[in-house]
């Protein structure tokens, strides 16, 4: 058969690579940065933009969609060229892409210092950028699909099955979690409420997990492996059931983020249950990564490469080990809101994500500059402190964790709290957070010597741009499935039936899930005393979110008699439905704050507390972790978009009377006065138009209504 | 040898003899990408088995909440249980706790004083200021007083608390020995004169 000529374009590879690099050295400087003000909170230099609240989702977001997305778009451009055997589909289509998705992460970095954020975690960008999310995200999807369609093979290999799904999944979960009211150009309010908001994030935030942070990587260990190590794939029957089943049950994990909250039983049920199930099919993948290089282990031993892929794999399986455990609730009860959590995601992270990128970089950009590595020892010692790095980073959050968790429980044998100051329980971090701290320095430093290596090699060699190829024409297979053919075996020769069937896996559980809570009232029960925020609480609750609370703040006492005790109630789904968002919040490094405002509780403090404690928390306690916030008492609030928001608020369904967008500004004035002056009965002299005036408003509010009236069903 | 376009249907594998060389298992027919071959090993029966049980533990797990509505797996229930079974052990502990130390020797006034100092380093110093010397609360160390200054007087604060001006009530949280410890470490800080003293707040109260 005749061989046709073409060649590959590396480019693109070569532009997502180096952006890997850069984002890199962004995300985890970021990483190391947070990790110190953990613990030394004058680390933001006193500056509102570099404050834990803003500067945390900026390392969050850096590692996942720059570092790491860029390293998925390096292993796709790379590998599907040549497992297709044809050149990328379009070089303008590819240029869009590239640039675009840049020009996305230095916005978000702008906008998320500058306190722009939607509140919801991992999905903070506003309205405006994740319109370019979704528009990178189809011209992505154009590239790929005409270069799968213009193929040369006839089938496609495991490998592009796990880009399809990832593409796919990425956009339904991206769309449907940022539907958003626009107020401005840079503010906007989720269209989903309190407990459907939460499920609806977290069936988001879990999927970006399994669908950015393994799907896409498990597609370029099955091509870059076998690759690498010249071995064949262990098993293709186990790629087909792991992939199919890994696609469909993880889909519906999302509720294990929410176990012991407010969400009805049977969701937290589906997402125990569907976690426990993900077992197998998740170790499915690191079965078929490790087995492959059954035959090849002499060259593991040899190839620091091949060392971040086994490392990579096995940190893949714990940590999809450790999340179904997680996932039981008594286990969860433990380890929710601690560094447990923490230390889970950085197993996967630093271990199967890092390790990846890391091999890939090694091995991609030689071959890219047609020369060989400059320094394998380099690499080598690399992959060492990257490994301890890993060590130092998860063993104290998983031991701080614990302890933390412990302390929050204890009680007397007379039945008190033992620990009923927060902070007592805090102090027992430090030192953990100190060697923390130390692992990401580690870490960072290994990554810095892959940079000082990877430059070097650049040096050494010459860019190939284009690299000629050859293959025969595709092969005109008949339309319908032959008789000798599996179903499966068909379906990896129709791509567009395979993207059909796949976003049909990936749907079933969303729908199942999302869709009841709209439909079925009875689970989430009304409480009629429950009503939407005043003017200035709905502007101290933007405030909240701007500032980034949520980061180290929980507003959700689970139903356990240590939590009742120390904070009160336990939380109803009915108290949120009008916080678009909810901010419920992953993480307790501060106390939770969902009965702050109960003034016969047992969180309530007075206005002049607050208005103190914010400037100063150190002041009114020498162990605060809390950074100091002075900008808030100078700051005005925006009272001008006060109309504007209390309608939005209705348009989301917010019972708010009639017209009262035009009586919010007054109302808002008069709530902020008889704040100042009972601060001025304090010896604090303010503005009544100030932004801390705001926020100490939506303190006091915080989960008063309940204790207003009996709930009523 | 097996490229793509010597494939006609990939089907069973049976007339593709070709083996791995290391594993001595067959590779599947025609199945080649960019050089990457496929072998044809069945799933490892043990993660066949472990897919299959955590299968069956979930559909039992539904079954008994959806099918059976076995209440105790239902978190409102789970944490009544909860409650009531740490009320029944708390009784009974505090009344063992009560006795001892009523049989125990009195505590000397240094040993209450501190005792008192631990409640009130843990507890009281986020308002009233780590000597006691007033910050959003009143000032401890001088002669004057709000709700007065006996020690009944500050009994009742510390249980019911002053809910209009912040102070919760704190009966809930600490037993009646921390109470009447904290409450005579506090008395013992008048006159300690520390720095940055709050400005004396309500009447001057004269110990008898």
């Amino acid at each position: 058969m005749e061989l046709q000529k073409f060649s590959y374009d590396n480019r693109m590879t070569r532009n997502f690579a180096i952006a890997t690099i850069v984002w890199g050295v962004v995300g985890l400087v970021a990483g190391l940065l947070i990790a110190l003000q953990i613990f030394i909170p004058s680390l933001n230099f006193g500056l509102e933009f570099t404050t834990f609240g803003r500067t945390r989702p900026v390392h969050t977001n850096a590692v996942i969609f720059a570092f790491v997305g860029n390293a998925i778009f390096t292993a796709i451009y790379y590998s599907l060229q040549r497992l297709l055997k044809t050149r990328i589909f379009s070089d303008l289509l590819s240029k869009i892409h590239f640039w675009g998705w840049q020009s996305i992460i230095v916005a978000a970095a702008v906008t998320l210092l500058a306190g722009v954020t939607t509140g919801k975690e991992y999905a903070e960008l506003e309205w405006p950028i994740d319109i370019a999310i979704t528009l990178v995200w189809v011209v992505f999807g154009i590239n790929m699909f005409g270069t799968i369609l213009t193929r040369r093979t006839s089938h496609i290999y495991v490998s592009i099955w796990f880009y399809i799904a990832t593409w796919v999944t990425i956009a339904v979960l991206h769309i449907f979690n940022s539907l958003a009211l626009p107020v401005s150009f840079l503010k906007s309010y989720t269209l989903y409420a309190g407990v459907q908001d939460a499920l609806v994030q977290w069936w988001y935030g879990h999927n970006a997990v399994a669908f950015f942070l393994t799907t896409p990587f498990l597609g370029l260990m099955y091509y870059f492996v076998p690759k690498i190590s010249g071995r064949p794939v262990y098993s293709y029957k186990l790629s087909i059931v792991h992939f199919w089943s890994l696609i469909f049950l993880y889909i519906w994990a999302g509720p294990h983020h929410l176990l012991y909250s407010s969400l009805p039983d049977w969701l937290q049920a589906l997402g125990t249950t569907f976690s426990v199930m993900l077992i197998a099919p998740s170790w499915g993948g690191m079965i078929n990564g490790l087995l492959t290089l059954r035959g090849a282990w002499d060259k593991v031993r040899r190839d620091p490469i091949l060392k971040m892929f086994v490392v990579g794999i096995t940190a893949y399986g714990m940590s999809t080990f450790e999340g179904p455990m997680l996932s039981f609730k008594n286990i969860n009860a433990i380890s929710h809101f601690t560094d447990w959590t923490i230390g889970h995601v950085h197993i996967g992270a630093l271990g199967w994500n890092g390790m990846l990128t890391f091999g890939l970089i090694y091995w991609l950009v030689p071959r890219l500059y047609n020369t060989k590595l400059y320094s394998t020892k380099l690499a080598n010692i690399h992959f060492w402190i990257a490994t301890l790095a890993i060590v130092f980073y998860a063993v104290p959050l998983y031991i701080g964790g614990i302890t933390q968790a412990l302390m929050w429980k204890q009680f007397t044998p007379d039945g008190f709290l033992m620990y009923p100051n927060f902070l007592e329980t805090v102090a027992q971090l430090i030192p953990m957070y100190t060697i923390r701290a130390f692992g990401g320095f580690l870490y960072v430093s290994g990554f810095l010597i892959l940079v000082f290596n990877i430059i070097k090699t650049i040096k050494a060699g010459s860019f190939v741009a284009e690299e000629a190829a050859e293959a025969p024409a595709m092969e005109i297979l008949p339309s319908e499935k032959s008789e000798s053919e599996t179903g499966h075996r068909f379906l990896e020769r129709k791509p567009i039936l395979f993207l059909i069937v796949a976003t049909i896996a990936i749907l079933v559980g969303g729908i199942v899930e999302v869709i009841p809570t709209y439909l079925i009232k009875s689970n989430i029960p009304t409480i009629s005393s429950v009503k939407p925020y005043t003017p200035l609480e709905l502007q101290g609750r933007d405030i909240y979110v701007k500032e980034g609370c949520y980061n180290c703040h929980s507003q959700m006492v689970r139903p356990f008699r240590s939590e009742t005790e120390r904070y009160g109630e336990y939380s109803k789904a009915g108290e949120a439905v009008y916080d678009h968002p909810f901010q419920f919040g992953s993480k307790r490094t501060g106390p939770d704050l969902a009965r702050e405002g109960v003034k016969t509780g047992k969180m309530y403090k007075p206005n002049s507390w607050h208005y103190n404690h914010f400037i100063d928390p150190q002041k009114m306690n020498e162990a605060s972790i809390m950074p100091k916030y002075p900008w808030l008492a100078k700051k005005e609030i925006d009272i001008q978009s006060t109309p504007g928001k209390i309608r939005a608020m209705k348009t989301l369904g917010v019972p708010y009377p009639d017209n009262y967008e035009l009586k919010a500004i007054d109302d808002l004035k008069a709530q902020a006065d008889s704040i100042a002056k009972d601060l001025a009965t304090a010896g604090i002299q303010t503005e009544s138009n100030r932004e801390i005036i705001a926020l100490i408003a939506y303190m006091q509010r915080l989960g008063v209504d309940i204790s207003n009236k009996p709930v009523t069903k | 040898m097996h490229t793509n376009n010597e494939n006609q249907i990939d089907s069973s594998h049976s007339d593709h003899e070709e083996v791995d060389d290391v594993t001595q298992i067959k590779y599947f027919g025609g199945h080649e990408y960019d050089g990457i071959k496929e072998l044809d090993n069945p799933l490892p029966p043990w993660l066949k088995y472990i897919f299959y049980v955590t299968i069956v533990i979930s559909v039992a797990y539904l079954t008994l909440l959806f099918v059976f509505h076995d209440d105790d797996i239902v978190q409102r229930n789970e944490y009544s249980n909860e409650i009531k079974a740490a009320r029944a052990k708390t009784e009974v502990a505090g009344k063992e706790e009560e006795a001892k130390t009523a049989a125990a020797a009195p505590l000397t006034q240094e040993q209450i004083l501190a005792a008192g100092k631990i409640t009130f380093d843990k507890i009281c110093l986020v308002c009233h200021g780590k000597f006691g010397e007033g910050l959003v609360g009143p000032n401890f160390t001088d002669e004057y007083w709000i709700h007065g200054g006996r020690p009944e007087d500050l009994l009742k604060i510390v249980n019911e608390g002053v809910i209009e001006k912040g102070m919760i009530a704190y009966k809930s949280q600490l037993n009646k020995t921390q109470i009447n410890n904290v409450i005579a470490y506090i008395l013992s800080l008048q006159g300690t004169n520390p720095p940055n003293q709050k400005a004396p707040q309500g009447v001057k109260f004269v110990k008898n």
